[in-house]
Order: C-alpha cells, then sequence, then structure tokens
C-alpha cells in the first residue's frame, strides 16, 4: 500500500479509537435528524403564508444543520488540536516527517468521516421530514423532484467542508479552544446572526457571498434570484476551504513541531 | 549512523545548539551528555525534522530524515514518552503509530511484550504511571526494527529493575549494530551504559570521547609519599601526569589509585596518603561548569 493510504489508515483509526469521537459522531447525526424533523413541523404549520417560496427540501435540513454543525467543525478542530493538545503531533511527525502527507492524510481521512456521515444525516433528516411535512399537511418533496436529490446530496457535502474548514483552523491554530471559536465565528455568527445585526448592504453580501452562505445555496430546490446559483454557491465555499487549507499547510510545514 | 556538521539551532536571540559537528556510530551506544538546557533534546528534535536548522545538517544513514519512505524502518526515537492522548489504549496507540508505516498488528503484539506492557495493552495510556509510559515510549522506538535509536532520557521515572532493563536493552541493540544515541544529564547514568560520549554544554561540544578516555581523564588522585623524587619518575613511566599540590602532596592524573599504589610498592616508597579525588562525576561537572544554563550559586 502506498505510503498515502498507510497514513489514512492510521487517521482512521486515530478517529475511531478516541473514546468520545464517535458517540459524538452518531449524535450529531441524530440530532440533525431530529432537530431537522421539529424545524420541518413548525415550518409546515406556516408553508400557506410562505407560497411558492415554502422549500420543504431545504427546511427538512436546513435546523438540525444550523446547530450540529458547530459539532462538525469542532470534531475537525479535534482531529488536528487534540494532537497539539496532548504532544501526539511531534510522535506523529516522527513516524510521518513529511508534513504534507500528515496534513493530507487528516483532510482526506476526516473529509471522508464527515462526508459520509453528512450523507447519511442528510438522507435521514430529508426522508423523516418529509413524512412529518405531510403529516403536517403541507406538500412533501421526493427525491425524483427537480434539484431535490442535488439539495440532499449537496448537504453531506457541506458536511465535509464544513469539517475541514475546522481541520484547517486547527492546524493555524493549534488551540482547541481558540480554534473552535473562530470555526463557529466563521460558520455561525456571522453568516447566520450576523446580517441581522449589520448594515442591511453588508448583510446582504454576507448572505449572498459568505462562504457558508453561499455552499448552502446547493441545499435549496426554491431558487432566489439574488443569491447564487447552487453549484456556484457549493464552488465558492469549496474554494474557500481549500485556500485556507493551502495556507494551513504553508503554515504547518514552515513551523517547528 | 547519524553525521551532524555544522548544526546551528537559534530561538529568538538565544542559540540554543551551536555549531555542533559529530558523528553517531554504529554498532556501540553513544551517550549524549549534557547539563540542563545544554540543547540535546533540540538536536534530536533536528535530527528527526521536527525543528529546522538555521545553519548546517544533519543525515541518518546517508539521507535526509524527512525524505525517506519508511521513516519508523530508519530511525526509532523516544523523545518524550507522555506526548500521546490518554484517552487511546496502549495498543491501539502504537496500532496507528505502526500503520503509518504499513507496519501490522502483529508487530505492535510484539513489540507490546518485549518492553513488558502486553498485559496492559488494552489500557488507556492516560493511566500509567511513569515508568509504564516510558516502555510505552520506548515501544513506539522498536515498532519499525530501525538501524537507528535515539533515546532521550529514556530512565527517566522507571525503577531500579526498569533501569536496568532499558541499560540491557540499549547494549543489545548496539550489540546487533545498532546506532544508539541515548541523552542524559547524569554522568552516573552514562557511565554504565555508553560505550562512546558526546558532551555539550550551551549547545557546543566539549567532548567527543570513548568512556575509557574520558574515565581516564576524568581521574585525579591526591598522593602523599616519604620520598617524591623517587615516586614521581615511576608513576610518569606508568603513564600519569603529576603536578605538584599543596603542603607537600601533589596530584597525579590519568592513574587509578591501585596503579599508583603499585608503582609506590615497585619503587620501595611508603605511601603516606593516596586519596582519589574526581569521581567521573566530577569529571563531567568540571568540564561543563562553565556551560550550565542555570546554576545554582556556591554556598
Amino acid at each position: 500500500m502506498s505510503a498515502m493510504a498507510d497514513t489514512m489508515r492510521s487517521e482512521w483509526t486515530k478517529f475511531r479509537t478516541i473514546p468520545s469521537n464517535v458517540p459524538i459522531l452518531l449524535a450529531t447525526v441524530a440530532f440533525m435528524v431530529g432537530l431537522g424533523a421539529v424545524t420541518a413541523n413548525g415550518a409546515s404549520r406556516g408553508y400557506q403564508a410562505a407560497g411558492a417560496a415554502f422549500d420543504a427540501t431545504y427546511i427538512s435540513m436546513y435546523g438540525g444543520f444550523l446547530f450540529v454543525q458547530i459539532a462538525v467543525g469542532s470534531l475537525g478542530v479535534l482531529v488536528v488540536s487534540s494532537e497539539y493538545a496532548t504532544g501526539m503531533i511531534r510522535t506523529s511527525l516522527t513516524v510521518v516527517p513529511r508534513r504534507g502527507r500528515l496534513l493530507a492524510a487528516k483532510v482526506w481521512t476526516f473529509g471522508l468521516i464527515a462526508l459520509v456521515m453528512g450523507e447519511i444525516a442528510a438522507f435521514g433528516a430529508f426522508l423523516l421530514g418529509q413524512t412529518v411535512i405531510g403529516a403536517a399537511g403541507a406538500p412533501p418533496a421526493t427525491l425524483g423532484q427537480p434539484g431535490v436529490l442535488r439539495a440532499v446530496v449537496g448537504m453531506g457535502m457541506i458536511w465535509a467542508l464544513v469539517g475541514l474548514t475546522g481541520v484547517a483552523f486547527g492546524f493555524l491554530l493549534r488551540d482547541t479552544m481558540a480554534a473552535t471559536t473562530v470555526v463557529v465565528a466563521v460558520n455561525f455568527i456571522i453568516p447566520i446572526i450576523g446580517p441581522r445585526l449589520m448594515p442591511d448592504a453588508v448583510g446582504e453580501w454576507v448572505s449572498t457571498y459568505w462562504p457558508i452562505s453561499a455552499g448552502l445555496q446547493v441545499t435549496t430546490t426554491v431558487h432566489h434570484a439574488e443569491r447564487l446559483a447552487p453549484w456556484t454557491g457549493l464552488g465558492l465555499m469549496a474554494a474557500f476551504t481549500a485556500v485556507l487549507l493551502a495556507v494551513a499547510f504553508a503554515v504547518f510545514r514552515s513551523r517547528d513541531a | 549512523m547519524i553525521q551532524i556538521d555544522g548544526l546551528t539551532k537559534r530561538f529568538g536571540d538565544r542559540t540554543a545548539v551551536d555549531d555542533l559537528t559529530f558523528t553517531v556510530e554504529p554498532g556501540r551506544v553513544t551517550g549524549f551528555l549534557g547539563p540542563n538546557g545544554a540543547g540535546k533534546s533540540t538536536t534530536m528534535r533536528m535530527i528527526l525534522g521536527l525543528d529546522e536548522p538555521n545553519a548546517g545538517s544533519v543525515t541518518v544513514n546517508g539521507h535526509d530524515y524527512v525524505g525517506v519512505t519508511r521513516p519508523m524502518r530508519e530511525v526509532g526515537a523516544l523523545l518524550d514518552a507522555r506526548a500521546l492522548h490518554k484517552g487511546r489504549t496502549a495498543r491501539n496507540h502504537l496500532l496507528c503509530l505502526a500503520q503509518t508505516n504499513g507496519i501490522e498488528g502483529k508487530r505492535v503484539d510484539e513489540v507490546l511484550e518485549l518492553v513488558g506492557l502486553k498485559s496492559v495493552a488494552r489500557r488507556r495510556a492516560g493511566s500509567f504511571s511513569l515508568g509504564m509510559g516510558q516502555r510505552l515510549g520506548i515501544a513506539v522506538a522498536l515498532l519499525g526494527d530501525p538501524k537507528v535509536l535515539l533515546f532521550d532520557e529514556p530512565v527517566n521515572g522507571l525503577d531500579p529493575e526498569g533501569i536496568k532493563w532499558i541499560r540491557e536493552l540499549m547494549r543489545g541493540l548496539a550489540g546487533e549494530g545498532r546506532t544508539v544515541l541515548v541523552s542524559s544529564h547524569l554522568m552516573s547514568e552514562m557511565a554504565q551504559t555508553a560505550d562512546h560520549l558526546i558532551v555539550i554544554g550551551r549547545g557546543r561540544l566539549i567532548a567527543d570521547v570513548g568512556i575509557g578516555e574520558f574515565v581516564r581523564q576524568g581521574s585525579n588522585v591526591l598522593v602523599r609519599a616519604d620520598d617524591h623524587d623517587r615516586l614521581v619518575p615511576r608513576l610518569i613511566e606508568a603513564g600519569g601526569s603529576v603536578q605538584q599540590g599543596t603542603d607537600g602532596s601533589f596530584i597525579v592524573t590519568g592513574l587509578e589509585a591501585r596503579r599508583i599504589g603499585e608503582a609506590a610498592m615497585a619503587a620501595g616508597v611508603v605511601l603516606t596518603e593516596l586519596t582519589p579525588q574526581r569521581s567521573l562525576e566530577q569529571a563531567y561537572m568540571d568540564l561543563t561548569r562553565d556551560s550550565v544554563e542555570f546554576q545554582t550559586s556556591a554556598a
């Protein structure tokens, strides 16, 4: 097996052998599905008022995602910062002295973990959400309708990108508390709470172009003219994440461990 | 073999390692000795590519460690035994490190057995005593069956039985033709383990000598006799060097007390005093006195 595949296998072992990681990940999926159902229920009561803007697909996933993305980002941070906190990073770099390989293995391994769990959470939230919406008397969506499958699959991809934002800030800041705070600010406070507090023009810009706001357009099936198109938005978020990781690599490579 | 050439590392305006040049040969235990803060750990970290030198170079078996495909097969290192995630079991800690180099679980079990941790393999590493943690760190170093081994203060926290065990382990590894570099700030420890010594102080090389040579240089004996004129030539003949001491005594360097006694007997001279003055520890202290980073003032 190639050295890269070996290092990824090691990263998977590292992830699953920290006692809290797997339970947290499973709880995160459960919360996304459960909270999604609650918000879907709430939203479907007002669907008449929303009219054509009612997005059964988006609403079944977004309510849960809003909160669990904090856990996904934090897990991404911990994949790196727990090694700095314990000193394990020096042991890891002694057995994998190529910094690029260690960073890439962490990115790919955690990216894949977040992607797989994100897809499970997205499909779970969507399916349960549609049952709840139907039961509340609103029109549920089906995977065969235009854009629905893309939206659900896209939600899983957002999980991976949020997780990788965490990995990047973990490398950049090394400290769990600092990195988690920044990730929460970048993916939650600025895009979700920010627009309510900022001047309208700035709020509008944030809602359209801020990486996670743009990315989440891929999870909608009712397009808003002033926002980016679904894949364009996801592309912008992916590009932002890639730049963050590139900066993280440059810093990681040049710094003494 | 480890070759270090003009190695220099600065942290801000402090020079931790200053133009250090030496070679660590295979087949023997090389003691890396120096007071706390002398730059031993920093040097080891540069050998492993954890710290980037400001100048100079390090090669392990002729190449740069960072570029090696299967690093664990080249170098095994114990730098800080506590540098692990406390929540992982001992076996999982070893397994995740082994996997990076394509080493299978079977080898992990072998190494656990070798260091005597087999019965606690499934216990969390965070619950280990200092000594058990040290054994786990040594297990990490041995995983890849490497040609070069680096141990930074390996006896820290070990009980007497553990100290004896690691001494024999290091001697055994060197006996198999491997390169073994072991750091310590205790001369007494090195005296019992090392074949060769590299002594540094404030990042500079102070001595690069065989342990026998070091011992010889280190022994000073205060001698008084009833006839100095007949004894002194005999001592010089035997390989000692003689210096005039105070109030009729003299100091012999390079000869053990027993050899001085024999020389006196051969010359028919009565010794009135024969006092070994410096232990190996003392020789080391003298050698590094000027280069101790943190020194207590004389009482």
